[in-house]
């Protein structure tokens, strides 16, 4: 006997669910904002696991760097002074940031997305987008 | 009549181009790219009242910009957390707002840079929750 008594899933939620679900993005473009609410949604308040290789992760966002999410050969964003990219939380806690924890970003390229995270973090980021800034201009 | 808090049912914006929502609720993002598609890439000339706002987002608020009888958010006991410093001169992944009223509002997930005045005044706020 058929049970009638669940409601189908709307295409927008399958996708939504599909999208949580995968660990792996090659080759795409990737709105970061609607990555997080679909993750709001499935219950998830950050973004875990994932390995992006070769998109374009676009904002408006402010990505907070969590442990285990390390960045290879990307492209950060274009921005005369690298602390452009950065905020400094006032607070222990951060609102309206999208947090990701062990998540690898391989050659991607950044636009309209900020980082912050913990005092360290924003220093080791800082460092590493100035001396690829000097690398860019010794080539 | 106090406005808040927001007890009516859930009702999603639709036209994200308004220029006045009243009584509804949308995702910041929808009504940021929606303004970038068709305008000069930052919000400005709106009014939001008794909308339920929802983030993920920091708003960068610039002039004009006001507040008045508005929940901030879950601040988590320190008011704080809500709101950031931009290190630049810059924000970059911020949700930039121009001459906006927020009136009755209720924010989800939504944090505030701006000038150190602005910031200050948000940290002067008693704590939301």
């Amino acid at each position: 006997m058929n049970d009638t008594t669940q409601t189908p899933m709307s295409a927008e939620e399958k996708f939504g669910r599909e999208l949580v679900a995968r660990t792996t993005f090659e080759k795409e473009a990737v709105w970061l904002p609607s990555l997080a609410v679909h993750h709001m949604n499935a219950g998830q308040t950050f973004i875990e696991g994932k390995t992006f290789t070769e998109c374009l992760i676009e904002g408006p966002a402010v990505m907070a760097v969590m442990n285990g999410t390390h960045f290879d050969t990307c492209n950060m964003g274009v921005a005369e002074n690298p602390k452009t990219l950065l905020l400094d939380p006032r607070g222990d806690m951060i609102a309206g940031v999208i947090g990701m924890s062990n998540c690898q970003f391989i050659r991607c390229r950044f636009v309209q997305v900020a980082f912050t995270g913990a005092r360290e973090m924003l220093d080791g980021v800082e460092k590493d987008l100035l001396g690829a800034r000097g690398a860019a201009a010794q080539a | 009549m106090s406005l808040l808090p927001i007890t009516r049912p859930v009702v999603l914006a639709e036209d994200f181009g308004a220029l006045v929502f009243e009584n509804v609720d949308l995702t910041l993002y929808d009504v940021f790219a929606h303004a970038v598609k068709n305008g000069p890439g930052l919000i400005q000339g709106r009014t939001f009242k008794g909308c339920r706002i929802q983030g993920p987002a920091i708003i960068l608020a610039s002039d004009g910009v006001t507040f008045r009888e508005t929940n901030f958010g879950d601040s988590r006991g320190d008011i704080r957390n809500l709101v950031m410093k931009p290190l630049g001169d810059k924000a970059i992944g911020t949700v930039p707002m121009r001459d906006c009223a927020f009136i009755g509002c209720e924010f989800y997930g939504v944090g505030f840079t701006g000038t150190d005045e602005f910031i200050a005044q948000i940290v002067a706020l008693p704590n939301t929750i």
